[in-house]
């Protein structure tokens, strides 16, 4: 697991990376990362100009927070060798490996990022990666893939190349993809990193890419791939605690904080001692409600 | 994604009933064969189901490009549809593209790129990419002084290359300090354009002020150009012409220091006839128009000499009547291809137009 | 860096430039189309000169369209242009990113 502190991913927005305007503005629309794309989006013809295009961006333009995630060609493709070497060189936050099939790749890739850090004066392990499942040796091997190596910041669902290589298409309801899921989401769990969801393209299916959201969500997934900035506010509005959450976790905070400062080793809340995965899942609770502006600079919640 | 580009394979019959319905409904309605069968491909943009954007290529020229701007940024998917046809070309090492359009479109084409060469009251011409029109006149040869110099032109398809040709050329010549003779650039024809242009400068070497000068795509052979945007045939004629004199008039002209233009007395093709007609009309006063008579090179025996009645003398074998139609460089050259020749012919080579 | 084709990047689309690089025998000339050519002739025209120079390319014919590129899209797709023409695509110009 690459970071401790585990961070906010509800939403992983895609930007064609050969396209300036999108490009440009990726930053503004709140984004928790911002996925610049070299792969499926990019012709063959522009995967060079892609490659620059993004590179010049990350050294000019400003995407606030955001974690900067940048899709790399195929391990089995002419491009993947420079996009590695020019994204490790642009500082880029996560390195996306598409196709991932086993632990040997993501190791690959993990020597490729160390040589190129070496080579353009990065700090070693500065750069992170995350692997893409997409297909069925993908799922099957999930949990080895998912904890292949210490750079590894999460694991994500595309299911559109899934589909196809399980002889399916997509379906509204997603029965095609529940063993998928639930693969990646406890590979990426046991592993201790973030789990993404696959995107939904439908734009016009507002109710239906509530739906998906809302059970992505009940399964336990950190967040959504997504196509359209408009998607971002929808996702949110999903990942929003409730007040009786917020409320809940700003107990448990507080006698964190009692505890601390009775110097005592054991943190208890209604006289019941509050283990690890509270604490954790408080603290979560508190970034979603900071996040979505529900409560204000010491945590408390705004009433609306 | 926005303005997601797809290719439109016209092959498929609904794909191409889906292209001609949309097209018609931008008032393009002109999908007949020698419009259509030249097309390399064509690319599109859907909204949902519907087609709301196309456009298509052949070889260098720019075809058939319809765009709906409803709900959408205008000018964002007509940007989108000729940037991905001119990508497209530039990436098979095509980098000089032609766009023949309303003349209401031409500032969509200038404002991405494209200059325009001419145009007339419902059509314009434009060119972007390298090498361009000024690129041209660069490379033309230049005589010391040109400026001060009384400069003829004359553009020929020289089909081949004949004493009425010849005839024309001496004519400038002698009343001029320099003349430029333009071949034009089509590979349409049974001389190759290469072999045409030889046959000129070897036809012509003993003219000192004489400048044999390829075409290229600025002396357009109107056969080329493509008009399915216009109602009737009458009005394509006198577009394509009118264009062709214009950017002779307006661009070749000036940067040449041409002030004459040398045509030959056109009696027996009605087409070239009216071509003359268009230069007349159109060239002067900047270019005056000088015409030729042809029966002042009459056979011996007072047929007109036309290359049409060489190439049916080819077609048949009877070198020994070329003598008398065209001059001892072209009768040596064919000669010696004679079998090359007949063999085109044979293939289908059209011989009975210009 | 040596141009040894003519060769293109970018697009006409918003906020993207498309720059054509072309062998010329001395200097760098541009021929610059750009909505904002009077208020940012002069900055677009620097962009793509410096990354040139910066790429060894002393001579070159460049026809610039603009559609309001910022200057890292202008320097991205002079790059790329000016590697394609070279024939050098697949070994990008690491110095110069």
């Amino acid at each position: 697991m690459a970071e401790n502190e585990e961070r906010l991913r509800r939403t992983m927005m895609f930007v064609p990376g050969n396209n300036p305007a999108m490009v440009k503005d990726a930053g503004i629309y709140g984004a928790d990362s911002i996925m610049f794309d070299l792969e499926d989006s990019v012709s063959l013809s522009e995967k060079d100009a892609a490659r620059v295009l993004v590179y010049e961006a990350l050294q000019t333009q400003d995407y606030g927070n955001a974690e900067l995630v940048v899709r790399v060609n195929g391990q089995d493709t002419e491009f993947y060798a420079n996009d590695v070497k020019a994204m490790v060189k642009a500082g880029i936050d996560v390195i996306r490996l598409p196709k991932a099939e086993s632990a040997d790749m993501v190791k690959q890739l993990e020597t490729d990022i160390l040589a190129a850090e070496k080579e353009f004066g990065r700090e070693e392990g500065s750069t992170h990666l995350m692997a893409a499942i997409e297909s069925a040796k993908g799922v099957l091997n999930a949990p080895q893939i998912a904890a292949a190596s210490d750079r590894m910041i999460g694991i994500a669902l595309s299911a559109e190349d899934y589909t196809t290589d399980m002889k399916t298409h997509r379906y509204p309801d997603g029965a095609e993809l529940e063993f998928a899921r639930n693969m990646v989401l406890h590979a990426a769990r046991a592993a201790g990193v973030a789990a993404f969801d696959t995107v939904f393209t439908n734009m016009d299916d507002t109710e239906g890419f509530y739906r998906e959201t809302e059970y992505i969500h009940q399964l336990g997934f950190d967040g959504k791939s997504l196509v359209n900035p408009r998607q971002i506010e929808m996702v949110n509005k999903v990942y929003e605690p409730t007040e009786k959450e917020v409320l809940n976790a700003k107990n448990v905070i507080n006698a964190i904080e009692e505890a601390r400062l009775k110097g005592s080793g054991v943190i208890s809340m209604n006289g019941q001692m509050v283990d690890r995965p509270v604490v954790l899942r408080a603290q979560r609770v508190m970034r979603l409600a900071k996040a979505s502006n529900l409560v204000d600079e010491e945590g408390n919640y705004i009433e609306k | 994604m926005d303005n997601q580009i797809v290719d439109l394979y016209l092959s498929n019959p609904k794909v191409k009933r889906d292209w001609e319905d949309f097209l018609t409904s931008l008032k393009i309605t002109n999908f007949s064969a020698n419009e259509v069968d030249q097309i390399d491909y064509t690319i599109g943009i859907y909204s949902g189901d519907d087609l709301v954007a196309t456009g298509s290529v052949a070889g260098n020229v720019l075809k058939y490009i319809g765009v709906c701007n409803k709900g959408v940024t205008t000018g964002s998917r007509f940007n989108a549809i000729v940037s991905e046809l001119v990508n497209r070309q530039f990436a098979n090492h095509i980098y000089h593209l032609f766009v023949f359009t309303k003349l209401n479109y031409s500032d969509s084409f200038q404002h991405i790129g494209f200059s325009e060469l001419a145009h007339s009251d419902e059509a314009a011409f434009l060119e972007t990419g390298s090498p361009d029109v000024n690129d041209f006149l660069t490379d033309i040869p230049r005589v010391d002084d040109q400026s001060d110099k009384q400069v003829a032109g004359i553009v020929m398809n020289a089909n081949p290359f004949t004493r009425g040709h010849r005839y024309l050329v001496e004519q400038a010549a002698s009343q001029n300090d320099l003349v430029y003779v333009f071949v034009v650039n089509t590979d349409a024809s049974l001389f190759t354009t290469e072999e045409r242009f030889q046959l000129v400068k070897d036809g012509t070497v003993d003219l000192d002020n004489v400048i044999v000068v390829n075409g290229g795509d600025y002396m357009v052979s109107y056969a080329t150009f493509p008009a399915y945007f216009l109602a009737s045939p009458d009005q394509a004629v006198t577009y394509q012409t009118t264009l062709d004199a214009r950017i002779f008039r307006n661009v070749i002209a000036p940067a040449l220091n041409i002030t004459t233009r040398y045509v030959g007395s056109e009696p027996l093709s009605r087409t070239t006839s009216i071509y003359n007609d268009v230069l007349t009309r159109e060239l002067p006063p900047a270019v005056e128009v000088k015409v030729i008579d042809r029966d002042q090179t009459l056979t011996s025996d007072h047929q007109v000499i036309t290359a049409t009645q060489v190439r049916q003398f080819i077609k048949k074998g009877e070198t020994s009547s070329l003598t008398a139609f065209v001059p001892e460089t072209t009768a040596q050259f064919i000669q010696n291809h004679l079998t090359t020749l007949q063999k085109r012919i044979q293939e289908g080579m059209n011989i009975d137009g210009n | 860096m040596e141009i040894k084709e003519t060769a293109v990047a970018g697009t006409l689309e918003s906020s993207d430039i498309q720059i054509m690089i072309s062998k010329a025998t001395d200097g760098i000339q541009i021929d610059l189309q750009s909505d904002v050519e009077k208020q940012f002739g002069d900055q677009i025209r620097q962009v793509i000169t410096k990354t040139l120079n910066d790429l060894d390319i002393t001579a070159a014919k460049v026809k610039a369209v603009d559609k309001g590129a910022l200057d890292c899209v202008i320097k991205a797709r002079t790059i790329a242009a000016a590697q394609r023409a070279s024939q050098t695509t697949d070994q990008p110009a690491w110095e110069v990113l």
